[in-house]
């Protein structure tokens, strides 16, 4: 089972997922779809996500998603994940500029 | 018939059954799509079919069975990649080819595009024997003294979907080598076979148990000195059975066959092994002549004919041309044939990805090996790609023809061959990126001249602990590693994966990303201010000790 993330001060929350169909990366947005642009993804309290992650993983099959999980983000526009993982999940890989992922509209 | 050269000609048993399994596959995806499997139910499934989900997308991986392609092969290769994928292969360091931007429900499509050229991405992935991987140069190279490639498929036949060892504990790769020189890494191996002529002429097998990188980095051990021919298939048999019934299955960072063979010492694993042997009907296994015969018929010979003056003509091109004669001093390997020679194509331009070529390369490389090399391709477990009988004379014209799409880089075994895993560009295991280090190494010494001036010195950079880019067996290996949220990478020095064996010291703590390009070059510095007359990276190394280097590469920490 997965641990907890560990938010420090000032950090939050975002769900993120891989689209079942092509494995996009995709983040939870806030009414309950899922998005590709990170821009559009709810931003979440330590207390609240827990409870949008059981929604996110119980409907994930239905939304067409897999691997729903939690991480931390810096609340500025767009979040920005705080680990160099989630920022390449979130912008797309670092060695084809062709291939980055837009944030926002 | 038409019988290509350098692999196994498929039969109709061959193409049916693909075409069951990729009915089958197609079946898995449509029940996963609908709900009917879950993503628990159908990862297993997904992984035996080489289909892995990665960061951004599904990654498939297809088997490219002892690194041999046929130039149909590869222009479906470059076909998928441009249809399926964003235009790019990514070649493996087991000799296989990646496609980095998949989705799932055209999976099935791509599986009976690639059963088209008789191609399949099953074992490329589960707790399985996965594909066998031989020297690039087999066939062809002046210092072989057996071709391994027959028996390399004796093995990919015995291995594919065999009953017994479809759920090891673990995975299981094997290598095989007919050449004094080793160049599978056949130490690094679960099983490393060595081949060579006994004294009426039948192969002799050398092999070696044991070996591996990962988490725990292990030199393989002398199993077998002299495994004949017809018991090659009951001593390996034998050799998995012992570790399916002993591996360990209940911690995966303790489950590969090394840690068994570490466990228990090479003499109890070899008494175990002689002792399955005993009980069983060798009969059933043994491999005959004629059964040997029969495989290698599927085989075609390359017509070797060269003009008499076909040395001669490259000899006065070289002289003539300055660039063209350092590409053939780093690209190019002695052939059996003195009118032929192997050239090998780089795929690490300066600055570049490693191991990644567009479709349009793809494509040219298959143009280039029907023009130069009888349409055969072989892929490197360094990440390059090999044309094995090209005429001398006939070189020069395929340099050029490389110059044309970018694949003419003169820098092979030298520091600008970097090998790379795919790193967390796109690897879900992996801890930090691997390629920009590459391509950042790569552009540092972009020039030729200085990489010729180096000599022989090959870095390896790996993600993460699992050691796909075979950090642990680089001249100067690096393994990046996360300290809360950022890279950062742990430098080795003195690994090698040929005949001496070695892995790499730790020279000390890991360094930012950002100085790690920069620590390099002082290692490469202290080489270069410290090395006597012919002496290579490892040899000045050995004679130095690590201290020196240890001191250049955190000098300015």
């Amino acid at each position: 089972m997965k641990r907890p993330v560990r938010l420090e001060p000032g950090q939050k929350l975002v769900l993120t997922a891989n689209r079942l169909l092509d494995g996009r990366t995709v983040w939870w947005r806030e009414d309950g779809a899922w998005d590709l642009r990170i821009g559009y993804a709810v931003l979440l309290d330590a207390d609240g996500a827990e409870a949008e992650l059981s929604r996110a993983v119980e409907e994930a099959q239905r939304e067409g998603v897999v691997g729903v999980y939690d991480t931390a983000v810096l609340p500025v526009v767009p979040p920005e994940p705080v680990t160099v993982r989630e920022k390449i999940r979130a912008h797309g890989p670092t060695v084809h500029p062709e291939f980055a992922v837009e944030t926002a509209q | 018939m038409s019988v290509p050269v350098g692999h196994y000609q498929y039969d109709r048993i061959d193409r049916d059954f693909l075409q069951a399994r990729i009915a089958e596959f197609e079946g898995q995806v449509k029940r996963r799509l609908d709900g009917t499997l879950s993503e628990d139910e159908f990862k297993p499934l997904r992984l035996m079919n080489g289909l892995y989900l990665q960061l951004h997308a599904y990654m498939l991986r297809v088997a490219i069975p002892y690194g041999i392609l046929d130039s149909r092969q590869v222009r479906k290769l470059g076909k998928i990649a441009r249809r399926y994928d964003r235009d790019y292969g990514h070649f493996t360091t087991r000799q296989n080819i990646q496609f980095n931007w998949i989705r799932l429900e055209d999976t099935p499509d791509i599986l009976r595009e690639l059963a088209e050229v008789d191609m399949h991405a099953i074992q490329t992935s589960g707790n399985c024997i996965r594909n066998v991987t031989a020297d690039e140069y087999a066939g062809a190279a002046a210092d072989e003294l057996v071709d391994p490639r027959v028996h390399a498929e004796i093995l990919r036949q015995w291995s594919t979907l065999h009953p017994e060892f479809t759920f090891l504990p673990r995975k299981f790769k094997i290598a095989i080598s007919g050449s004094p020189n080793d160049r599978v890494a056949a130490r690094f191996h679960d099983i490393g076979i060595l081949a060579r002529p006994g004294e009426d002429g039948a192969p002799l097998f050398r092999i070696f148990v044991g070996g591996g990188l990962g988490r725990t980095p292990v030199i393989g051990e002398e199993l077998f000195d002299s495994v004949r021919e017809e018991h090659l298939l009951a001593t390996l048999e034998a050799i998995l059975r012992v570790y399916n019934a002993h591996g360990r299955r209940d911690n995966i960072y303790k489950a590969r066959i090394k840690i068994l063979v570490q466990a228990i010492g090479v003499e109890a694993y070899r008494e175990a092994v002689e002792a399955e042997l005993a009980q069983m009907d060798l009969e059933r296994y043994r491999l005959t002549p004629e059964a040997v015969a029969a495989i290698r018929s599927r085989f075609a010979v390359p017509l070797l004919e060269a003009p008499a003056d076909a040395d001669a003509v490259l000899t006065e091109q070289r002289r003539a041309d300055p660039l063209f004669d350092r590409w053939v001093r780093s690209n190019t390997h002695v052939h059996r044939d003195p009118g032929h020679i192997i050239a090998t194509i780089s795929l690490k331009p300066a600055g570049g990805i490693p191991g990644d070529a567009t479709s349009a390369q793809i494509g040219r490389l298959a143009d280039l090996a029907d023009a130069y090399s009888f349409g055969e391709i072989r892929i490197t477990h360094l990440q390059n790609v090999v044309l094995g009988h090209v005429r001398k004379d006939r070189l020069r014209e395929l340099w050029l023809g490389l110059s044309e799409v970018g694949l003419a880089e003169a820098n092979i075994g030298l520091i600008g061959d970097i090998v790379a895993c795919p790193g967390l560009d796109y690897c879900a295991l992996a801890n930090a990126r691997s390629i920009p280090i590459a391509q950042k190494l790569g552009a540092r010494f972009a020039d030729t001249a200085l990489q010729a001036e180096i000599g022989a010195l090959r870095i390896n950079i790996s993600g993460c602990i699992n050691a796909c880019g075979h950090h642990h067996a680089g001249h100067i290996g690096l393994l990046g590693v996360d300290k809360r949220g950022e890279e950062f990478f742990q430098l080795t020095v003195g690994g090698q994966a040929e005949n001496g064996a070695a892995i790499g010291t730790i020279l000390g703590a890991a360094l930012p990303e950002d100085e790690t390009v920069d620590a390099i070059a002082r290692l490469v510095d202290c080489y270069l201010g410290r090395r006597e007359s012919g002496e290579t990276f490892l040899e000045t190394l050995t004679r130095l000790g690590h201290e020196p280097f240890r001191e250049a590469a955190y000098e300015a920490v």
